[in-house]
This record gives structure tokens, C-alpha cells and sequence, in this order.
């Protein structure tokens, strides 16, 4: 073995006993002699480093005569406990060309050098070891699993994909390194001069191209070695912790979609079973609350959608909720007191950069309620969303994106009826009658069904106005003592006016 | 043959102890001002094969601080009572004098004494060392030694026969109670046993290393270290001092670079005892370590060392009654004071 123990190695080992480098630069030993006293040491040495258990001597000539003495026996390097050294020794152990290094407890600091020189195999099978010992802790969560990895192995870990680093826990993986990933290989380890990540790809249902790393600062052969077996072997906890936190995420947004639904239809008329539900889930219903509804054109995963609107609505400044229903979700944000005209349309504002951010990858039409307060006014706010949204699926024209609290009733009722699908069947309804005749049937119906006021409105005699209403209803086949008839003709003469 | 020593040898000797002090046994300056008032120049000398051995004698020092001797210095005849009092439980006067520690300020001290008595070169450390316990007439077990000190106020202990330690200890306690310092004397040996049981010739040694520092002012590092008969341990500024609470008590260490990059510490008591460079302790106790100020040459004491200092280490050899007895080189190895690790091994 030539040269396997470098000062760098030793110094990045995660349990070298506390070591600190007092004086000297980089080195390399072939071998570690590790004794209770100087006397101990073996008399004549080649590239060997020094590690002695007891205490230094305090007296600063007994140090020197130490230093000297272990240098004239052949070593290069020598770690002592007990008191610092002071800057003479020091300064005698440059002019000696010797490393000195201090150590709080040199057992382990024997340890490291035995698993670095002699027992590679050691050094890997411990940090496999370290990987396996993260299992015993509950992990609430992935981020939770890479944060017990990196306490437990003592490097940095990480879950990246070519953009960068997705989750990480420990100490960061410097870019540098990042860089130079080769997202092809099964197991890689790229380099820099700031160290190394051993890194490999991890498979996820949802997710492509993941890869997780363990990062060491200390590029020896057997670090490598160890942290790339490490990362081998943490590979199936890290998939199996994806696809638990997915299943997780999926049973969980249908329970808050069920929620949803039991609270939409109570109508704002909260039982405390509901309630309790809401609160635990964290859904406050008092406040003022901002509903949103986001329904898809076409074949949209919801809890895609849902996963990544949620994402989103998370850089919010603003507490935020969202769950699926149906073919869309539905959210909300929850503002503790009443915002400003300007906040709140800096929020709307904000949905709708996200509307247009989401739009890129799905086929969306987003409504956006308008602000109420209470549980009632969040089944207010949700029942306008959705309103909306369903106009907004309507309207290429504004961006699939409608917010209702910018429309007056009589603009909401217009705009829904001069919507795409409304106008054509409007223009069809009313296509029996001659211009004239639809200009009765609109004043008669805005003049309450009065021919008396029709009459005086247009100026003609009021058994004109009855001959044409006879002659109206003959060519619609309409009953216009219906209500509903009526509506639905008084919004086709404005829409078609 | 008796040296003769002139007044206007004194600064060459006074510089030659504090060379052979290692950074300790305080300024020879306050002695040589002390003789310049009191002693009839010239001075005879004898070596100790000069003079009859059965001659009664006495060595004396200067013990304890030699920082609050400088703040309380001495009258003129410091040594008078400790002396008074071993004379009279030995009931016999002593005729010849000689200095307990050749070194530092007490190298001069038995010239204090030429008017009465006969001074000789010999001394029981032959460096500077700091426990009374390092005498060489009590490291040797010689019996029937006698020691005392003033204890203030017109006291004095006697401590009679004891074990070097026990001498240590009660004598230590009584020159604190003294003031810090006190005239200290040992007697109840005669010259005859200064022969085998003592470091000769420590006067004359101060001499020649004083004349020969003072003809070395402009000298490379190389010639200096020659013309003292030394060993170059290395030039170098210190940049930290730092008390080693965890080695021993009262050690402290000057760490130095030198200009070729060597780390140097430099470790110290009350007296350098030790240099290591690199790792590797080049020089030890009893070697005597001298640090001398770059710039002016002149032997530094352990307390003028500081950091931004310029200094220059040289080792001289240590006296070789020390190191030819296995057991006189263990009271003064840096072991002796606990400390461990700065045997010489390079």
C-alpha cells in the first residue's frame, strides 16, 4: 500500500477523534503507529505517522525533545492529546519538517486510520452501516429520511436532477461538483477541487432523471469506495420514501377533496363534525376568504395539477389551500383581516400569473371568486369560482381567466350570455322574428310583461302591441307566462341586441 | 606559588564569576564595591598545597536573595557572627578562609576576610548553585562540619554534624528569618581536606575567563567561545518566556530563535540548567550555561533575561569534582529538582 493515508483524509474523515492540524501541510503516511507512549514507538520508520494516546508533556522542552525525537525515529506526522502545543514547538516542528495534528481522542483518531490504511472494506461497511441505522428513525417524509442519512453518515446528501438539487440535507454539495454529474451512468462519482458526490439514479413513478448523492470532501480511494456503496445501498430507501410520500399525498388529497365536498354542500352552514375536520386540516373559516377554481379543457391528471398549483401557491405571502374536485381543484386563500383594494388585487393578480404559469403545462380555465368573509362567505367565494371558471372555460379571448370580483352581476350575467356557446343559440332562438318584432318582444319583457308600458315606450297603439306579442309567442312557440322562458328570451334580445 | 592580587584585578575576577554564576549567584559588582572600601591591597592567594593542611578553616558566602541584598546591603563584616559562633563550639580559631560557592558575588567574599585570615583558591561548588546542600564538604559526608547563620537581632544557629539536607533546610529557615540574606560560614574541616573534598583554583579560573572576555569584545562567536574554552551553544533573540507549572517549581524557560531558524529553550531556576536546541538538550547542570548579552558581552543574570533580548549561549565545562563521582552528579543534575527530561543526550 503506497501513500494510503493523506492529512486531507484523515482531516475529512466524519470521526477522526477531533482533529485539528496544528502545524504542516499536506502529507501522506504508508503507515500509523499507534502507541500508549513515545517510548513504545517503533525505532526506525519510514512515511509514518505518529499517534499517541497519552498526553502530551506540558513542559514546552519535553515537547520539543518529543517532536525530535519521534521525527529522528523516521515519522513525518504526529498526533498528540492533552494541552496545545506552543509556537516554538511549533515552530521546531516546521524547522523538522514535521506534521503535527491534535487530537481530542486519539483511539478514534487510531480507528480512522486503521479503516483509511488497512481496512477499507471497514470504512465502507460502516457507512453502509450509518445508511442502514437511518431506517430505525421514523422519517415523517423524505426531506425527513435524507436529514437522518446526513446525520447518521456524517456527509451531505442529496436528491438531484439535471436542473439542480431537488432535497438536501447536510452539508451542501458545492456546484462545482453538481456540475459535472453524468446523469447517464448507473454509479458516478464526479469531482472537483472542492471533493466529490457519489451519485446514483433513483426511480420514481412520477418523476424522471432523479439521481441521489452523498457528498465528501476528501476524494481518497477509500472514501470513494465507501460513499459510493453508501449511495448504492440508499438508493431503494429514497424510492420507496417517494412513492410512500405519493400514495401519502394521494390518500391525503382525497380526504381533503371529501372534506371539501361535505362542506360545500352544508352551504356555509358549518355543523362542528365539519368544522373540527376544516381546523384539523388547518382550514380556517374565519377571515376573508378568496375562492378559485381551476377546471381542466381537456385530459388533466387533477392531482398533478393539484401537486403543482399547490407548489405555487405556497410563494404566496398569503395563507393558501387547495384540493381536487371533480375535473379540477379548488382552492382558496385566507386573508386574517380584510387586505386593501390594492393587496387584493396584487393577489388577483398573482393567481393569474399562476393561472398563466400552469397554463404552459396543462389546459386550464381558472375563475376567481370574489372576497367574503366567514364560512358562509368561503361557500360564497367557491360557488363564484366556480361560476367563473366555468365562463373562463368559454373565453379564449381572456386567457381562460376570469375573476369575478371585477364584474358587476348584470356584466357577470352578460358576459355569461354573450359567452361562446350562448350567442349562437340566442341568434337562433330569436331567428323566426323580423327586427321590429324583436324589439317588442325586449321592451315588453324589460317593461314587465306591461302592454300598457310597452305600448307608451315604442309609441304605437297597445292592441298593436298585443296583436305582435299573439304573433310573437305563435312564431316562438314560447308560453311567455313562464319564468324561465322569459329569462331565457330577455337574455337572448341582449345578447343578440 | 601565592597569586597576588592587585585592585585593579577586580573587574576581570568579578567578570569571571559571573561568567561561572550561569545566570545565577548574584552581581560580583556589590562584593568587588564592598572590597574596593575594606581589604588592604594587594591580597595573597595561597592554593591549598600552599599552606599547611592541618590549618583550621572556615568557608563563608553570602546566602539567600541576592535581589534584597542589593536593597539591604551589608555592613562590613557580614560573616562576623556566624564565624564567632563556630569558633567558639569548636573552640579553636580559624586561620584560613576560603569561599563556599566560586561564583557570582560570593567568589569574592573570602577576600573580605584577608586582613586575619589566610585566604585560600579553593570553594565547594566551583559554579553557582543554589541549596546549601551542595556543598561539597557535606556532599562528600565530611564529619564533624559546623555550620551557622545569623537569625537577626544578634541570634545565631549552629547546626552541628547534620546531614546535608538537615543543614539545607534549618539554615534555610534561619537566613529567612535573618532578612532574606545572611553571612553564612562552615567550619570543622581543615585545609588538608579541601585537597579531595573541594573545587581548587576557582579564583584564578574567574581570573583568566575575565581577562580573556574582556580581550574578546570584537570576536566572532567562534573566538569568543575559544578564548573562554567553551562551547558555542548558540546566538539568538528570545521571543517568549514561559513559567513550566507543569515541570517543576520555580522553573521557568526562555524560548529563543536563532537566525538560522533553531528553536533554543533555555531553562532556568535561579540558574540556567539547561539548553536544548532543536529538541535536543546540548547543554545541562552542572555545565555551566552562560547568556551573554549581544551587544555589550556582559554575563547575564537569569532575571535580565526577557524577551526581545539579544543573546549569545556559551557552555563552560563543569568543575570535574562533580562529574567524576556518579553520586556528586546526581545533587546537581536538573533531576535533583524533579525536573525531568533535560538530561544531555546530544
Amino acid at each position: 500500500m503506497t501513500a494510503g493515508l493523506s492529512l486531507e483524509a484523515l482531516l475529512a474523515h466524519p470521526d477522526s477523534g477531533g482533529l485539528t492540524l496544528v502545524t504542516g501541510t499536506t502529507r501522506a503516511w504508508d503507515t500509523a503507529a499507534v502507541e500508549v507512549n513515545e517510548q513504545d514507538l517503533p525505532e526506525l520508520v519510514t512515511q509514518a505517522l505518529a499517534v499517541l494516546v497519552t498526553p502530551a508533556p506540558t513542559a514546552s522542552w519535553q515537547v520539543d525533545a518529543l517532536l525530535r525525537r519521534v521525527r529522528d525515529r523516521g515519522f513525518t506526522g504526529i498526533a498528540l492529546t492533552g494541552d496545545p502545543i506552543g509556537d516554538g514547538s511549533r515552530a521546531l516542528a516546521q524547522r523538522l519538517g514535521i506534521v503535527v495534528l491534535h487530537v481530542d481522542h486519539p483511539t478514534r483518531l487510531a480507528q480512522a486510520c486503521w479503516q483509511l490504511l488497512e481496512a477499507r472494506n471497514a470504512l465502507t461497511l460502516a457507512t453502509v452501516r450509518k445508511v442502514a441505522r437511518s431506517i430505525e428513525y421514523q422519517a415523517l417524509d423524505l426531506g425527513d429520511l435524507l436529514r437522518h442519512v446526513a446525520a447518521n453518515v456524517g456527509h451531505g446528501v442529496a436528491l438531484i436532477d439535471r436542473d439542480g438539487v431537488l432535497q438536501a440535507a447536510g452539508q451542501p454539495i458545492p456546484t462545482s461538483i453538481l456540475e459535472r454529474v453524468n446523469f447517464d451512468h448507473w454509479l458516478d462519482v464526479a469531482e472537483s477541487d472542492a471533493g466529490f458526490a457519489a451519485s446514483v439514479p433513483v426511480e420514481s413513478r412520477t418523476r424522471h432523471g432523479l439521481r441521489i448523492a452523498l457528498y465528501g470532501r476528501d476524494a481518497g480511494v477509500a472514501h470513494r469506495n465507501a460513499l459510493a456503496t453508501a449511495a448504492e445501498v440508499l438508493m431503494p430507501m429514497v424510492a420507496a420514501r417517494l412513492l410512500v410520500d405519493e400514495v401519502e399525498s394521494v390518500s391525503d388529497v382525497s380526504r381533503s377533496s371529501g372534506l371539501l365536498g361535505d362542506f360545500l354542500e352544508s352551504q356555509g352552514a358549518l355543523d362542528a363534525e365539519i368544522e373540527q375536520r376544516m381546523l384539523t386540516r388547518g382550514w380556517r373559516t374565519n377571515g376573508h376568504h378568496l375562492g378559485l377554481r381551476m377546471v381542466a379543457r381537456g385530459r388533466v391528471d387533477p392531482l398533478e395539477l393539484l401537486r403543482l398549483v399547490t407548489s405555487r401557491l405556497a410563494l404566496l405571502p398569503v395563507d393558501s389551500h387547495a384540493t381536487t374536485r371533480g375535473a379540477g381543484i379548488t382552492g382558496w386563500l385566507t386573508f386574517a383581516h380584510a387586505p386593501t383594494p390594492g393587496v387584493l388585487a396584487e393577489r388577483v393578480r398573482d393567481l393569474h400569473d399562476l393561472h398563466s404559469s400552469v397554463l404552459s403545462t396543462f389546459p386550464i380555465a381558472t375563475g376567481v371568486g370574489s372576497l367574503s368573509p366567514g364560512a358562509q362567505g368561503l361557500a360564497t367565494t367557491l360557488g363564484e369560482a366556480r361560476d367563473a371558471a366555468r365562463l373562463a372555460a368559454d373565453r379564449a379571448r381572456a386567457g381562460w381567466f376570469v375573476p369575478i370580483d371585477s364584474l358587476g352581476l348584470e356584466q357577470l350575467l352578460l358576459s355569461w350570455t354573450s359567452s361562446d356557446t350562448f350567442a349562437p343559440a340566442a341568434q337562433s332562438l330569436l331567428a323566426p322574428l323580423s327586427g321590429t318584432e324583436r324589439e317588442t318582444l325586449a321592451t315588453y319583457l324589460d317593461q314587465e310583461s306591461s302592454i300598457v308600458a310597452t305600448a307608451q315606450q315604442l309609441g304605437i297603439h297597445r292592441n298593436t302591441v298585443s296583436a305582435r306579442m299573439q304573433r310573437i309567442q305563435t312564431l316562438l312557440r314560447a308560453d311567455l307566462t313562464d319564468p324561465q322562458t322569459r329569462l331565457a328570451l330577455q337574455l337572448a334580445c341582449r345578447v343578440v341586441r | 606559588m601565592p597569586q597576588t592580587l592587585h585592585e585593579a584585578d577586580l573587574p576581570a575576577i568579578a567578570r569571571g564569576f559571573a561568567l561561572l554564576g550561569s545566570g545565577g549567584g548574584g552581581s560580583p559588582h556589590v562584593t568587588e564595591l564592598i572590597l574596593r572600601r575594606s581589604a588592604k591591597w594587594p591580597v595573597t592567594v595561597y592554593g591549598v598545597e600552599e599552606i599547611d593542611p592541618s590549618t583550621p578553616c572556615i568557608a563563608v558566602a553570602y546566602v539567600g536573595s541576592t535581589l534584597l541584598l542589593e536593597e539591604r546591603l551589608p555592613d562590613l563584616e557580614p560573616f562576623t557572627p556566624a564565624i564567632d559562633a563556630i569558633e567558639r563550639w569548636l573552640g579553636q580559631t580559624s586561620s584560613a578562609v576560603c569561599t563556599l560557592e566560586g561564583a557570582g558575588m560570593n567568589g569574592l567574599a573570602a577576600l573580605q576576610l584577608a586582613a586575619h585570615r589566610t585566604v585560600v583558591d579553593a570553594d565547594c561548588m566551583g559554579r553557582a548553585l543554589p541549596d546549601l546542600d551542595q556543598i561539597s564538604l557535606l556532599v562528600d559526608g565530611l564529619p564533624g562540619l559546623v555550620a551557622a547563620t545569623p537569625t537577626g537581632a544578634g541570634g545565631v544557629a549552629l547546626i552541628h554534624n547534620a546531614r546535608p539536607e538537615d543543614v539545607e533546610r534549618v539554615l534555610r529557615t534561619a537566613t529567612t528569618c535573618n532578612g532574606g540574606w545572611a553571612g553564612f560560614a562552615l567550619g570543622g574541616f581543615r585545609a588538608g581536606d579541601l585537597t579531595d573534598h573541594a573545587i581548587l583554583g576557582g579564583l584564578r579560573r574567574a581570573n583568566t575567563l575575565g581577562l580573556a572576555l574582556g580581550e574578546a569584545s570584537q570576536s566572532s562567536l567562534r573566538e569568543l567561545a575559544a578564548k573562554l574554552d567553551g562551547e558555542l551553544l548558540g546566538a539568538g533573540r528570545v521571543v517568549d518566556t514561559r513559567a513550566e507549572l507543569g515541570a517543576a517549581e520555580e522553573v521557568h524557560s526562555f524560548e529563543l530563535r536563532t537566525i538560522e531558524g533553531d528553536v533554543l529553550r533555555l531553562v532556568a531556576r535561579s540558574e540556567f540548567i539547561a539548553l536544548q536546541r532543536n529538541g535536543v538538550v546540548v547543554a545541562s547542570s552542572p555545565t555551566i550555561i552562560v547568556a551573554l548579552d549581544a551587544i555589550t558581552r556582559v554575563a547575564l543574570e537569569v532575571d535580565e533575561v526577557g524577551e526581545g533580548k539579544d543573546v549569545i549561549l556559551l557552555a563552560l565545562a563543569a568543575p570535574t569534582w562533580w562529574v567524576s563521582n556518579p553520586r556528586r552528579l546526581e545533587r546537581v543534575r536538573p533531576s535533583r529538582w524533579g525536573i525531568a527530561g533535560l538530561e544531555e543526550t546530544g
